[in-house]
């Protein structure tokens, strides 16, 4: 444990709340890092130095000043788990119905379920959208009207064909578990700007976690601090009521005798930043209990909204997807700084499908998830961006990989394709109606400026004011990045 | 990789090979045109100079061989100027080579490289890197004041610095600080007043007599155990997709604390880690696959995503051995060789060869006679037998359900041909065996035996043939058999055994993999069930006739009678017991014939080039003097033999170090599993190297060669040790991170000391040692993830360490206190403080139910009185009495609430989760 020797406040002072949240004293150490500074600015491959955040041990989660400004403040990550078929989508490739029913020369005969079956064009009619002109098939409908805010990234490319690994790649960078994730690398870097709420929240699909589960959220071998708080508009995070058998009451008396033993301990260790820490924590939980059910409750949302984004219209699947994403609004306006909205779960949940992997009757399987995720997601953006929003908040759209186009043996599915796949950007940073990047002419391989994870990772922190090269973490040897030592910006999708 | 050159003997006389192309007038002014600039006297981008032909030989980061004299395709610079990857082509800027320049430099590898006056010039591997030289005893400093030699280490120090140690802790505060250090627990109230009695008497003879006692302490096994699985990242789940569970895997947890209590020495402990096949531990080789992987079910089926996954199981394996036992990044070196150490990828590879035998997977362990589980077996087998013969006796037929299995018992018959007649219309079975009366281990059944398999060709499915049944190869392979539909006939097999044997048991199954490899399940597969319908079993007679032997009719018929009945269940209870606690195939390991090891550029297993032998690093002199044909067993023992050879520097540093980062929290080199040039550097390396050649060669008698509580107690009965850790002004600006020890650094306590000393406290801790994991999950479909269950109920009341660990899963508690999430080594414990801390620490069923018990048991403890029931559980919980404030604002909450929110509040408090 380290010494807070510049914490002005000591003692019972330290109870008082106010101060937590005042305190700026710059220390290190609560949260073990400090044994590491010797081997500081050694060990990082891209030839720059690190910039570490400066953590406060009393509030580990204060506002911390990105590497340079950018406009977007928070981000929202939509993620698709089970691969969403971009030739079905968003990546429109006359060539699949043009050679409909051929085999192509060229394309593989075995792929990750095995055999391969003949080119399969497009399930879903394609059309002009919005001013540009953009084509997007009619599987989403109210997506595609929002296209001229979006940045397309047609040209991704991934190391995996599997999908816990692909998960583990697009949200940690790595194929291999246990690394940190995206908003936990997020969450270490700036910390967050709202005070009452986990600074770091997953919103996990109604049927359940994704393949990779808790480590598409997990902190790896960052701090636990720094982990994903997951919960849904129907289930709370674990342990955060007070529990049944107690009054509120019992519960402020247990405060009371807490405070008082806890003030009397400080004063054998005056000025000791984790103790102080720790009952900065614990302030921190009592605002949760309050703020957290909250924030989950949306009976004050016009009927309007609740019409907007399908909370009482469609599946029940899409109406408690609708849900979740008006929580995921409602996080990011109370300046949540990473929320992480899931559409799709391991293959064990609900209807009969469980995410987009689409291996059979692609035709409805694909259109049974595109119902949940259609609306809802749509009318997130759409608010979003009438409540301005999208002026500070970065928006990703992200899945692990693409589908192929051709058929499997069966005739009816789609198998994985890890040589090209589309996401989105959109929001604070990033240029408006614009597509970066080609797949080739069936839509099989990464064709002009492949971009690969790395670099889609890298862009996304740049968008959020953070070098990947020098966000690092003391691990096992290495100065760890969220981009390993890969990864470039792609600085045209930048506004 | 950091070398040197040694450029050795210019001298002329060396034959050169004839060449056409010639170096002087064709080759140099090439490189000096195109490459020097950047590869050359002044710059050595990637360590890669074209000016030293020893070092074109060995090639620059990547690890590859620049040039192979003779061999241009294998020669990586040419590989370079000719690729047409904008990322990898050299030269990277201006024009790329000509056609008649690549020509030029192909030919000139053909013919030899030759440079002339540097044909025997050879680069030598050197490194400066502390951690690689020799240990060398260091002379104990004369140190006014010091004890022991570690406190004069540590006073000289301090003493540079104008520091001094803090007083000594009060007894209270070593009391807990060495109980919980030790153990893992809060010492109980009544063994803290004998310490603070004795203490007053003769404070030195009471401590010593302490630490002695909870050395001695079975908890001291737990406790340090899970130090060692934490850097390892053991966890009973695959992780990954399915993250299924792997079966047994516990018993390798239930060696590492076996080990620990029973003061294995250090180098006992890595030889059983690495080749406890051959040393009577078989369990322990659980080390070798901690790790998680990705099962075949879920690679996919495209070739290069299969071999990837074998490759990065090899990693996994690497980072095991790395971050534990070498203390070196090992897997730095896996695509080139290691930019700060001198670890080169031949070294990666030639690691990974010694383990290329290794795959994750279970089998049955290895144990020497004196293991407990053989103790176990063989009480258990004379009990078996006596049930037997009363069913042999009583009946002659009956059937052994073993779980996965099934047997059938039946008299002694000599046969060449056994038949099964089966009585519903279609069957599955993935591998069926035969027993006799010569070896009764022996399968006289499988197809290596030489015995056929015949079944009704009417009722045969191509892709489930019979010979499925025998290959040996338990899974989903199995020999299906189906009557048409309409048919009143049922599916047989005969087994034809190459001649006659006498046979007296039957044994088949449907997925024994499954059984034996995973469990929780809720597939049918629990304890693997087999729900299999009746059948017969008839055996050929000599004149080709056919005469029952068995049947299920007749061996169940026989349970009507109560003592034949009594028998059966008693059977199985010894057979259950058994194959809880005797020698069991278990997720340990598994062992194959290795393949040839190749050095995969780039890290890429599409890309093989030169083979390499097994063996240790080349700067530790790591030649195991084997080559690719070494069996898989004699690999790892000779790199056990290696690493544990008293002159190996890394192997006793590494591990001294561990030690005193888990008594003091943080090590003397703070970076525990990095003892490279991107590692700390000792804080104390005089010190270090004194513990260390302590450790291997102890000066005193009666100190046992790497003997690790002799390391313990030399930490814990250190001055340094006993101090307080109260902060003191001049010293906190000095060293605020206390490297040098002026204090003992307070720390907060790992979850398990949370949730265990609750545990104590409230008298509801199961002290029992080892076993199965206690389960607080589900039973889940294959591709699910894993629910938590029950957290809190009185199947959990054991120590943490024995909670059933999957990986990546939250347990809803205490994983937000920084528990590891197993996917990555672990070699320290982050610490941190969130709100969920405090959330699952006030809400959580267990807590508020552990409150209610401690203060049930204060109350009885004191007859009810609330006043003495409030210093009671201030005593369980905090080893101390409360003072009057304290006191009475316990005692108003107890009146006006409860006593278990005393409890409540005592169990959060600061004092509680903190280690004075």
């Amino acid at each position: 444990m380290n010494q807070a020797e510049n914490i002005s406040c000591k003692g019972r002072h330290l109870l008082d709340r106010r101060n937590f949240m005042r305190s700026t004293g710059m220390t290190f150490g609560a949260l073990g890092f400090t044994q590491l500074l010797a081997s500081e600015e050694k060990a990082n491959f891209s030839g720059k130095t690190s910039l570490r955040p400066q953590i406060d041990p009393n509030n580990p989660y204060a506002p911390r000043k990105p590497h340079f400004p950018m406009p977007a403040k928070k981000v929202l990550v939509i993620y698709c788990p089970g691969a969403v078929s971009h030739v079905d989508t968003f990546d429109y490739k006359p060539a699949l119905t043009k050679f409909h029913g051929q085999k192509p020369p060229g394309l593989p005969a075995v792929t990750f379920e095995g055999p391969s079956g003949n080119i399969a064009k497009p399930f879903w009619d394609f059309k002009p959208r919005g001013q540009t002109g953009k084509m997007v098939s009619d599987l989403l409908p109210n997506m595609a009207e929002l296209v001229d805010d979006f940045s397309f990234f047609h040209a991704l490319s991934t190391q995996t064909s599997a999908h816990p690994q692909g998960e583990n790649f697009m949200n940690t960078g790595f194929t291999m578990e246990g690394f940190p994730s995206f908003g936990a690398w997020t969450t270490y870097a700036l910390g967050s700007e709202c005070s009452e709420l986990p600074a770091f929240v997953a919103i996990n699909d109604p049927r359940g976690m994704a393949r990779s589960g808790k480590n598409n959220f997990g902190s790896g071998f960052l701090p636990a601090a720094f982990q994903g708080t997951d919960f849904t508009a129907k289930n709370p995070p674990s342990n955060l009521a007070r529990p049944a058998s107690y009054s509120a009451n019992d519960d402020r008396s247990t405060i009371d005798l807490l405070k008082r033993l806890n003030s009397k301990h400080l004063e054998q260790f005056p000025g000791d930043a984790n103790l102080a820490a720790r009952v900065a924590s614990y302030e921190l939980a009592g605002q949760m209990q309050m703020s957290v059910p909250e924030i989950m409750d949306l009976a004050g949302e016009p009927e309007s909204i609740h019409k907007e984004y399908g909370t009482d219209t469609g599946s029940d699947l899409k109406r408690e997807y609708a849900k979740n994403c008006i929580l995921a609004r409602r996080l990011i306006e109370k300046g949540v700084r990473v929320v992480q909205l899931f559409n799709g779960s391991d293959p064990s949940g609900g209807n009969g499908i469980t995410n987009w992997d689409s291996h059979s009757d692609i035709k409805d399987t694909h259109a049974m998830q595109a119902e949940i995720m259609d609306q809802p997601t749509a009318a997130l953006i759409r608010d979003m961006k009438r409540r301005g929003l999208l002026e500070d908040t970065l928006i990703v759209w992200a899945t692990e990989f693409g589908r192929m186009p051709f058929l499997q043996g069966n005739g009816t599915g789609r198998d994985h394709n890890p040589g090209a796949f589309t996401c989105f950007l959109a929001g604070a940073g990033v240029k408006k109606g614009f597509s970066y990047g080609e797949s080739d002419e069936f839509g099989f391989k990464a064709a002009l400026n492949e971009t690969s994870v790395y670099d889609f990772n890298a862009t996304i922190l740049h968008l959020m004011g953070l070098d990947h090269e020098r966000l690092t973490f003391y691990h096992n040897g290495l100065e760890r990045r969220l981009t390993n030592v890969h990864g470039h910006v792609v600085k045209d999708v930048l506004a | 990789m950091r070398f040197s050159f040694i450029l050795a003997s210019f001298v002329l006389g060396t034959a050169l090979p004839l060449a056409a192309v010639d170096y002087e007038k064709d080759i140099r002014p090439i490189l000096e045109e195109r490459c020097l600039d950047c590869h050359g006297p002044d710059k050595q981008k990637s360590e890669f100079r074209v000016d030293q032909r020893a070092v074109m030989l060995i090639g620059g980061d990547s690890g590859l061989k620049g040039i192979v004299p003779g061999d241009p395709r294998k020669s990586h610079l040419l590989e370079l100027v000719k690729t047409d990857d904008e990322d990898e082509i050299m030269p990277p800027k201006g024009d790329p080579l000509t056609k008649a320049q690549i020509a030029l430099l192909e030919q000139w590898i053909t013919e030899g490289a030759v440079v002339p006056g540097q044909m025997d010039a050879v680069v030598k591997v050197t490194s400066d890197l502390w951690s690689l030289k020799p240990v060398v005893r260091p002379a104990v400093p004369e140190q006014k004041g010091a004890k022991t030699p570690i406190d004069a280490f540590l006073l000289q120090k301090l003493t540079e610095n104008k520091l001094a140690y803090n007083g000594a802790a009060d007894a209270r505060s070593l009391i807990r600080r060495a109980a919980v250090v030790l153990t893992g627990l809060e010492p109980t109230p009544e063994r803290a007043a004998k310490f603070l009695a004795d203490s007053k008497a003769d404070t030195e003879a009471a401590y010593t007599a302490l630490v002695d006692e909870l050395l001695a302490s079975p908890h001291f096994g737990e406790r340090w155990a899970q130090h060692w699985l934490d850097v390892i990242r053991w966890a009973e789940s695959n992780g990954s997709e399915a993250n299924l569970y792997r079966k047994n895997a516990w018993i390798y947890r239930d060696y590492v604390i076996r080990a620990f209590n029973e003061d294995r020495p250090y180098d006992q402990f890595v030889r059983d880690q690495l080749a406890g096949d051959q040393t009577g531990n078989g369990e322990a080789t659980g080390f070798l696959v901690a790790g998680p992987h990705v099962p075949a079910a879920t690679v996919g089926r495209e070739p290069t995503a299969i071999r990837q996954a074998r490759a990065d199981r090899m990693d996994e394996i690497m980072q095991t051995v790395g971050a534990s036992m070498l203390g070196m990044t090992v897997g730095c070196a896996r695509c080139h060789n290691h930019k700060f150490d001198p670890i080169s990828i031949q070294d990666y590879y030639s690691l990974t060869a010694v383990f290329q035998g290794v795959e994750f997977g279970g089998r049955r362990p290895e144990l020497s006679k004196d293991h407990p589980r053989v103790q176990r077996a063989n009480e258990l087998y004379p009990k078996l037998n006596q049930e037997r013969k009363i069913l042999r006796d009583g009946i002659g037929v009956w059937e052994e359900d073993n779980g996965g299995y099934t047997d059938m018992v039946f008299p002694n018959t000599t046969t060449q041909v056994l038949r099964i007649e089966f009585d519903r219309p279609s069957t599955f079975i993935d591998e069926l065996e035969v027993f006799g009366t010569k070896d009764f281990k022996e399968n006289l059944a499988a197809a290596r035996a030489g015995t056929k398999l015949v079944e009704d060709p009417a009722m045969a499915d191509p892709g489930a043939g019979v010979e499925k049944a025998n290959d040996g190869e338990y899974g989903t392979m199995v020999w299906k058999s189906k009557a048409p539909a309409g048919s009143k006939s049922k599916p047989w097999v005969e087994i034809h055994f190459p001649q006659a044997h006498e046979v007296n048991r039957f044994r088949f199954s449907s997925n024994r993999e499954y059984y034996f490899e995973t469990d929780y399940l809720d597939n049918g597969n629990k304890g693997g069930k087999n729900n299999f319908p009746g059948y017969r079993i008839l055996a050929q007679q000599a004149d080709g006739s056919w005469q029952e032997i068995g049947s299920t009719q007749q061996a169940r018929a026989a349970l009507k009678k109560p003592a034949l009945k009594a028998a059966s269940e008693r059977l199985h209870e010894h057979l259950m017991a058994l194959s809880e606690e005797g020698p069991r195939h278990s997720f340990v390991a598994r062992f194959e014939k290795p393949v040839v090891t190749h050095v995969l550029s780039r890290g890429s297993p599409e890309n093989p080039v030169d083979e390499v032998m097994p063996a240790g690093f080349a700067i530790l002199k790591g030649d195991l003097g084997l080559d690719s044909s070494a069996p898989d067993a004699e690999r790892r023992k000779r790199f056990a033999e290696w690493l544990t050879q008293p002159e190996q520097p890394l192997t006793a540093r590494v591990f001294v170090n561990r030690i005193w980062h888990h008594i003091f929290g943080a090590g003397i080199v703070p970076t525990t599993a990095d003892f490279g040039k991107a590692g700390a550097p000792p804080s104390h390396p005089e010190l270090l190297d004194y513990l260390s050649a302590e450790f291997v060669k102890p000066q005193d008698k009666g100190v046992k060669p790497w003997g690790i509580k002799d390391l313990i107690r030399r930490l814990v009965l250190t001055d340094a040790f006993k101090q307080s850790s109260a902060p003191r002004d001049d010293a906190l600006h000095a060293d605020a991170n206390n490297a040098l020890l002026w204090r003992y650094s307070p720390q907060r306590v790992e979850a398990e000391v949370i949730r265990d000393s609750v545990l104590q406290a409230s008298g509801k801790l199961d002290p029992t040692l080892g076993g199965r994991s206690f389960r607080i999950h589900n039973e889940k479909k294959t591709y699910a993830q894993w629910q938590v269950i029950d957290n809190h109920g009185p199947e959990t009341w054991r120590r943490m360490i024995y909670q059933e660990r999957m990986r990546r899963v939250d347990d809803r508690i205490f994983t937000a206190f920084d528990f590891p999430d197993c996917g990555q080594v672990s070699p320290k414990r982050p610490v941190s403080t969130t709100p969920l801390q405090a959330l699952n620490l006030m809400n959580s069923d267990f807590v508020v139910e552990q409150s209610e018990f401690i203060a049930q048991r204060a109350m009885k403890d004191t007859g009810n009185d609330v006043s003495a029931s409030v210093k009671r559980c201030f005593q369980l919980l905090l080893t101390r009495e409360p003072d009057a404030d304290e006191l009475a604002a316990s005692v108003e909450l107890a009146k006006a609430n409860n006593l278990h929110l005393v409890c409540r509040s005592l169990i959060n408090s600061n004092e509680f989760a903190f280690l004075p």
